[in-house]
């Protein structure tokens, strides 16, 4: 394997490591979105990654990293959407107080 | 090791730092930033991998949503400025086993899969954008106008719910 391929896969895995310590740690809504965005970018590593070594002849290895930017930006629309009508209604985007979320 | 090896493991390990940063300050502004600066140098990786629309796009991209979100930061945050160093974390030791499970899963199958051979042609900036311009108007049409639809239902969406309810008056009451 060359040694490119393998640094942005463990870069990309680093990210997502990071990004999933950070989603699960923080009790703020905004540091939540976050964790999850560097979750999306350690995918999105991989996937360019993927395409440049491995396929480049194959066009649709580009278009899936324009797909997870999309995700990305729809996850903080929505993101900061709630944050904005939970911070109306209660004062805090602190999810500790969000206990009426719990099942 | 390649030129090119050196300048992904350098952009590679920036924003590895800099994404440990966002989690490491009590100051709300430096970790907006630092998760900026992390998104930059993922583009950065990206431009050193030779995939320029790529990476310009990246680079663009976050730098619009960062901002955002740091004016986020400063409207929501109890203490954006981190002088209070409050602690806003929970299940600390639970997210520390996860996150670290999830990397050495990760780099495991990075260095255990025989990923086949490294292609030995790449197409040049011109021609790769070239490429993924036919490839969205045509094969992947459909996913793309997906894309494009749920980002506005979203736009939509996230302005609903961000509006603030119209109170009713007494006056309106029959």
């Amino acid at each position: 394997m060359s040694p490119e391929l393998m640094i942005a896969l463990i870069a990309g895995a680093a990210l997502f490591g990071i990004g999933i310590y950070g989603a699960l740690s923080q009790t703020n809504l905004v540091m939540i979105l976050m964790g999850v965005e560097l979750i999306l970018a350690g995918a999105m590593v991989n996937l360019v990654a993927f395409w440049r070594y491995l396929h480049p002849d194959v066009a649709a290895g580009q278009m899936f990293v324009l797909i997870v930017m999309t995700v990305m930006a729809v996850e903080m629309a929505v993101g900061f959407g709630v944050a904005i009508a939970r911070f109306r209604a209660r004062g805090s985007v602190e999810m500790e107080e969000a206990v009426e979320l719990k099942g | 090791m390649t030129v090119q090896a050196f300048f992904i493991g350098f952009f590679g390990l920036a924003a590895v730092w800099f994404g440990i940063v966002v989690f490491r300050t009590f100051s709300m502004m430096r970790s907006a930033l630092a998760l900026l600066f992390s998104q930059t140098a993922l583009g950065a990786m990206f431009l050193s991998m030779q995939a320029e629309f790529l990476g310009v796009l990246q680079i663009m991209m976050m730098a619009t949503e960062m901002s955002i979100m740091a004016i986020f930061m400063v409207m929501f945050m109890m203490d954006p400025g981190g002088l209070g160093e409050m602690e806003m974390t929970h299940q600390k030791r639970l997210s520390l086993i996860a996150g670290f499970v999830s990397f050495v899963g990760a780099v495991a199958v990075a260095v255990f899969v025989d990923w086949g051979p490294v292609a030995s042609t790449f197409p040049d900036a011109t021609q790769q954008t070239v490429e993924l311009g036919l490839e969205l108007l045509d094969r992947s049409m459909l996913i793309f106008e997906t894309a494009g639809i749920t980002i506005l239902t979203a736009m939509i969406a996230a302005t609903a719910v961000a509006i603030e309810p119209e109170k009713k008056s007494v006056t309106d009451e029959p």
